[in-house]
């Protein structure tokens, strides 16, 4: 406890008597943590845009009107057994013909065309969702058999095709772009770290000259090094936040604006506060105490 | 106490610090290490605190062989190992009570004791009433006592003094021998590693001159010839 003890006060020693240095080292982590931060928002809106645009995607099968219940029932059936599908959304010819009316009901040609014939020409539709937009061609694929082609007329999934391609790359670009900037600022921060550790050292190479000569363990040179990047990460780590969760006061607003389904960052912070911070967390400690170990072992050679 | 057998320091074809040594300083002893500039007496001090190893021979101090000493055991050496140097080496920022709890507070001792231990140190060395003062508010003698009082701090067997007076006018020298000798008394082994003559030939005590890393003298209450 006594070593602690000294430990922890030479280590706020050299934080008081260093303090430019102190101040910069936690400045540069700040700045790295709010870079990772954006990015990991820039990640979490982009996620939310796919998955509401993913959303309205979905595959609508329209059958023949002379397609029976008992095939379309099987073809459900079929359908609904893929792992890929979420959800099977099925319209009857009458419900089907309902909306059709509906939605031409400023147009009286269009209901009069419709009034000549004598039966309902449409057949049941089928609104098929799966989990990944991906799924979709294997779903077409499935229905796209000899025993299936009288049954159905047509399939809308083609009209989205290109649409989704196009979100698939720009997802697999965006988070490729933020990975390379996430290891970017490691590396920067990594090199900051270490310099500004090497050079606390080197202004104490007296001291630490002393404290071996008086008979200090290698642990007890060492160690204010170690909890003074204990505290570089706690002291960096709690600014970010607070000046993450200042920002998105302001930034909530307008995203309420673009995502009516009431998607929130501070929310999604609040939900996610032990995993966003804590993984934060344990990687900049990671950084510091691995640069701060690496100064040390080049500088304090005994 | 201390047993040098055979000890050669060789850092290159070119540069050999010391020269097949041997000697055999005893308990209590006051042993002066005289010597010119290069003549290896810094190597000498650096072998006996470890702080490199000898390319050939054995170092002991009693029963403990230090030859290859793991660097684990280094702390524990020197804090039996009193040191002491021409240029002080105190920490400026600290007090004169901070300099020398400072040696006890790295080796873990408890406050209690360091607030027992220090004034004592300081009332030895003659310093009591400047112990709030700062290292650069003191004369170079007073400095000198204080890194002396520093030494004390594990009560080691043997202190190093490394040209304790090399910065000193003649009367603070002579008061800092007169402090090594009086620690002396105690039973403490003192080497004392100096090529001030005066210093040597009022001591009257064992001399070991070096000469381009060899040991060519050793005179018991010898003088100081080169």
């Amino acid at each position: 406890m006594v070593y602690i003890g000294r430990i922890l006060k030479f280590a706020l020693q050299d934080i008081a008597r260093n303090f430019g240095l102190s101040f910069m080292t936690v400045l540069i982590l700040v700045l790295m943590l709010l870079s990772v931060n954006a990015l990991w928002s820039v990640r979490v809106i982009t996620n939310e845009a796919v998955n509401l645009i993913k959303d309205q995607v979905n595959v609508s099968v329209y059958f023949s009107a002379e397609a029976g219940d008992k095939n379309v029932s099987e073809i459900n059936k079929y359908v609904s057994a893929f792992p890929e599908v979420v959800k099977v959304d099925l319209q009857s010819a009458e419900d089907v013909l309902t909306s059709f009316k509906q939605r031409h009901s400023q147009s009286k040609d269009i209901l009069g065309a419709l009034s000549e014939l004598n039966s309902n020409p449409f057949g049941p539709t089928m609104i098929i969702k799966t989990k990944e937009p991906g799924d979709y061609k294997k779903i077409i694929k499935a229905l796209s058999v000899p025993e299936y082609e009288n049954l159905i007329e047509a399939k809308s999934f083609d009209e989205h095709e290109s649409a989704i391609e196009k979100i698939q790359n720009i997802t697999s670009r965006t988070e490729k772009v933020v990975a390379g900037l996430v290891l970017l600022f490691a590396c920067i921060s990594f090199l900051i770290v270490f310099n500004t550790v090497r050079s606390a050292i080197h202004t104490q190479r007296i001291e630490i000259g002393i404290k071996r000569l008086v008979g200090a363990s290698n642990w007890f040179i060492r160690g204010p090094y170690l909890v003074e990047s204990f505290m570089f990460s706690i002291l960096s780590l709690a600014a970010s936040i607070g000046l993450l969760y200042f920002a998105l006061r302001f930034i909530d607003p307008y995203l309420s604006v673009v995502f009516p389904s009431g998607f929130s960052l501070t929310n999604y912070y609040n939900s996610n506060i032990l995993y966003v911070f804590g993984v934060q967390f344990v990687c900049v400690l990671a950084l510091t105490i691995l640069s701060s170990g690496l100064a040390m072992r080049r500088q304090l050679r005994i | 106490m201390i047993t040098i057998e055979g000890v050669s320091k060789i850092y290159s074809a070119n540069s050999v610090a010391l020269r097949d040594i041997n000697l055999h300083i005893k308990a209590g002893e006051f042993v002066s290490i005289i010597g010119q500039s290069g003549s290896g007496k810094t190597t000498f001090t650096k072998l006996l605190i470890a702080e490199e190893a000898p390319t050939k021979g054995r170092i002991k101090i009693g029963d403990w062989d230090i030859t290859n000493i793991k660097t684990n055991d280094i702390p524990f050496l020197r804090r039996q190992i009193g040191m002491i140097f021409q240029d002080y080496k105190l920490l400026p920022q600290k007090t004169v009570y901070e300099n020398v709890s400072f040696a006890l507070e790295v080796a873990g001792e408890k406050s209690h004791r360091i607030s027992q231990v220090v004034p004592q140190l300081l009332e030895i060395v003659g310093l009591s009433d400047r112990h709030n003062r700062y290292p650069q508010q003191l004369s170079g003698g007073e400095q000198q006592r204080v890194a002396i009082a520093r030494s004390l701090a594990h009560r080691p067997k043997i202190i190093v003094a490394d040209e304790p007076t090399g910065n000193l006018d003649t009367i603070n020298a002579e008061e800092i021998i007169q402090i090594l000798k009086k620690i002396n008394e105690f039973g403490t082994t003192i080497l004392l590693l100096t090529h001030n003559r005066e210093v040597v030939n009022a001591l009257r005590r064992r001399v070991i001159t070096l000469h381009d890393g060899h040991m060519t003298l050793d005179q018991e209450a010898g003088k100081y010839i080169l």
